[in-house]
């Protein structure tokens, strides 16, 4: 993980040489991908589950519905995840600020829209293409009011750690259903 | 990476035009459905974004599924399982 964060980092440097302006360092998508992060991020989530079940044990048994854990679960994960990106993207942080900005709705009144030569070039974007990309930047967490190429990099970032959470969690069900021993009802031998 | 340089026009016109949203849309966009969408040419920006919402919805909805089944899987574990399931898991 170091070795490739020193690549980043030299990379960025000889960029800022050559280029004098200030540019943030890109997260790079293929640390999503490697084994090594899987398995930090299992490990990270396997403890989080370990306390969801303690706590979920010890408060009120059958009254915590299959709801409230499962979307403990969700957070537990989500959470996990986000700290995996170490800060560099805005929808992990936003995460980590406690999820308001995703669940509030914002009060907004008629949207006050700036029109003038200023925003020439934002409205020269159909407006399907911008309810579109209002629509995604909802999904994401954080991004909300976010300009769209910077939008796309949050975008991209976020489907690469999602497929990595999905991976891992899938291998962490795996196990516990191997171990646990009885097959759950619900669930056949399917394709997984 | 060539992705940066392009970056780097942007910021130094100052204005950000459609053809160069549209280039780093596909490009983002590419490498992230390179499994799901074939080869063809995805040239509308507009099937592009609604594509990845729709990814990223299916990938919520996996991760709902998959929470459900963990805590169901967390209720029914005893605790030496767990280890054992996180032993097992490292090893994977």
């Amino acid at each position: 993980m170091t070795i490739s964060n020193g690549d980043g980092d030299s990379a960025a440097k000889d960029g800022r040489r050559e280029r004098k302006r200030k540019r943030r360092a890109e997260p790079s998508l293929v640390k999503w991908k490697t084994e090594g992060e899987q398995k930090t991020y299992s490990s990270k989530l396997i403890e989080a589950l370990r306390r969801v079940r303690r706590s979920s044990a010890t408060g009120a048994a059958s009254a915590a519905t299959d709801h409230s854990r499962s979307r403990a679960v969700r957070e537990a994960a989500d959470r996990a995840l986000a700290a995996a990106a170490r800060g560099r993207t805005r929808w992990s942080r936003a995460i980590l600020c406690g999820r308001t900005l995703k669940r509030r709705v914002l009060p907004r009144a008629g949207r006050p829209k700036p029109v003038g030569p200023a925003r020439a070039a934002e409205r020269s974007k159909p407006p399907a293409l911008k309810t579109k990309a209002r629509v995604l930047g909802r999904l994401v967490p954080g991004c909300r009011k976010l300009p769209l190429p910077s939008l796309l990099e949050e975008v991209s970032d976020y489907i690469a750690a999602l497929e990595m959470q999905v991976r891992a969690m899938s291998v962490i069900a795996e196990a516990l259903s191997a171990v646990g021993g009885a097959p759950s009802p619900a669930q056949t031998e399917g394709p997984i | 990476m060539s992705s940066r340089r392009s970056r780097s026009r942007q910021s130094s016109s100052g204005r950000i035009t459609d053809q160069q949203i549209d280039d780093l849309m596909s490009k983002l966009q590419s490498l992230l459905h390179e499994a799901r969408l074939g080869s063809h040419d995805r040239a509308s920006a507009a099937k592009v974004l609604q594509d990845t919402c729709s990814y990223i919805r299916s990938l919520h909805r996996e991760v709902d599924d998959l929470s459900e089944r963990l805590s169901e899987l967390l209720d029914a574990a005893g605790v030496s399982s767990d280890q054992a399931a996180c032993i097992r898991s490292l090893f994977m």
